[in-house]
């Protein structure tokens, strides 16, 4: 067959190429933040918390830090930045885009506000601005509702990257609902394996240890079926998948992605089944904090990649093309 | 209020481009871009092939994919059937144009916002029919109200077998085309 087209725009031919890496690093630094939120905040709530496994002041402050870097990040795709302020004078139900500016706007308070109340009394100590100080101080108090609320919504933001994707009908690599299910298991996990490298004390690494270990098999099973799903579908939804599978050159970052997360998963899996098993000192040794560290990291890069190669090969994806 | 269609009549198409030209002329499209395209499709193996042209735009669709993901309402539907964008509320996020299954949005550059066909609007409120329908030599593109049954496009929608693209992703286009069929012997 021979086909010839006058009239094509470069942004959707020969392939869409509308989003990029800024979006990318927004959806997976968003979920990573999510998870942190409900990460951080479950350390504080489980029972059989000791006063030295106290949460990290750390998280609960890297939480919106993250998120701010990844909307500055999702700020830059803007083409018309000084416009944003339209995102805040409308809610449009049926939009998840309009829904997540909205809930980003209610979740970023409760993160600051959670990140104050947690502040030990050292750190508060060495706040020079008397108003965040007494803020902190104010919140203390109410720091077990304000846990509660960021479990809840730490997986709102987690799962809301997904659904976001998952509502574009035109692409079906996104359009499938368990898109958002891999994207929360996939931020859940990445915030468990922060918490992992982040936390000081051992009790609280090897808990998250153990919780990641069961995040990780949940985020490969929701892959799994992920691909099944669109394998077992109708033409489209089989086509999207093909660049992960076909191996060609034109499509080798896609394959590159498969084997990355072939990879880096069961590793992960493995060496944090190691460190739960393993007899433990009353301190960590270095090669077992290196290990502990190097099986977070490949969950990251595992979050990572899901995120890249899914926005890239969706915008790959469509209906019919010119056929 | 009218519901304005578009009815294309493939087989009275010579791909002379005219519409192309006449939309960017029309519309003041930024040299790089296009609202509406032709594709030339040749089928089959020589001698004996079979040529397909075929004139793709927005669909204004009724249930438009694009209007629902908009979070600002830039992108809406209008009364008339129309998809209309209003530039001043649009934040450029792209969402449309990945939300779109005919790959007939794009962004003006130089502007910032979301842009595509818009039935030549300006044009309809004077009364006339959109440029690529006026200048349309082999009138393959024809334009009218669906809701008055003597309109032209009522009648030939009413009389011929047509369909429309991409059926399967349930936008509901409004752009229709006339089936062709193999020509007996």
């Amino acid at each position: 067959m021979e086909l010839n087209i006058v009239g094509t725009n470069a942004i959707t031919y020969p392939a869409m190429h509308v989003w990029d890496w800024r979006v990318a690093i927004y959806l997976f630094l968003g979920g990573l933040s999510g998870g942190l939120m409900t990460m951080s905040a479950i350390n504080y709530l489980r029972p059989n918390r000791t006063p030295e496994s106290t949460c990290s002041w750390q998280i609960p402050v890297l939480a919106p830090i993250l998120l701010t870097i990844g909307l500055f990040f999702l700020n830059l795709d803007l083409e018309r930045k000084l416009n944003a302020f339209w995102f805040y004078l409308t809610f449009k139900p049926v939009s998840p885009m309009s829904w997540g500016a909205w809930i980003v706007l209610i979740i970023y308070p409760l993160m600051i506000l959670y990140a104050l109340a947690s502040l030990p009394k050292d750190v508060k100590g060495k706040i020079t601005t008397p108003a965040i100080r007494n803020a902190a101080d104010t919140l203390q108090p109410y720091l077990l509702p304000l846990a509660k609320a960021n479990v809840i919504a730490g997986i709102i933001l987690a799962i809301y990257t997904g659904v976001l994707l998952s509502t574009l009908v035109a692409r079906p690599l996104w359009n499938s609902a368990i898109l958002p299910v891999l994207f929360l298991t996939s931020g859940m996990s990445a915030g468990a394996a922060v918490m992992i490298i982040v936390a000081q004390s051992k009790e609280v690494k090897l808990f998250f240890t153990k919780v990641d270990i069961w995040l990780i098999i949940t985020e490969v099973v929701v892959l799994l079926l992920f691909f099944y799903g669109h394998y077992t579908g109708d033409a489209a939804h089989r086509q999207a998948i093909m660049p992960f599978f076909s191996g060609s050159h034109e499509f080798f970052p896609y394959f590159l992605s498969i084997v990355a997360l072939g990879v880096c998963l069961p590793l992960a899996i493995v060496l944090k089944f190691l460190e739960v098993t393993g007899e433990h000192t009353e301190e960590l040794t270095t090669s077992g904090l290196l290990l502990m560290n190097a099986s977070a990291v490949l969950v990251l890069i595992g979050g990572a990649v899901i995120r890249f190669a899914i926005v890239y090969a969706g915008q790959l994806s469509g209906y019919g093309g010119y056929m | 209020m009218p519901r304005y269609v578009m009815v294309i009549d493939q087989s009275r198409c010579v791909a002379c481009m005219a519409c192309v030209v006449a939309c960017k002329r029309e519309n003041d499209v930024p040299a790089e871009h296009y609202r509406t395209r032709v594709v030339e499709m040749v089928r089959g193996e020589f001698p004996r092939l079979r040529s397909e042209m075929r004139s793709e735009l927005c669909n204004h669709c009724d249930n438009p994919p694009c209007v629902n993901i908009c979070p600002t309402g830039a992108s809406h539907k209008q009364a008339d059937g129309t998809v209309q964008i209003n530039r001043r509320k649009c934040v450029g996020c792209k969402a449309c144009i990945t939300a779109c299954p005919y790959d007939v949005r794009y962004i003006n550059e130089e502007h910032g916002y979301a842009d595509k066909c818009s039935f030549c609007q300006h044009r309809l409120k004077e009364g006339k029919e959109p440029a690529c329908v006026a200048t349309c030599i082999g009138r393959s593109r024809m334009f009218g109200d669906l809701d008055d049954p003597n309109s032209e496009v009522s009648q030939i929608l009413r009389e011929t077998s047509w369909r429309t693209l991409k059926p399967e992703v349930g936008t509901k286009p409004n752009v229709y085309y006339i089936n062709q069929f193999p020509r007996k012997s």
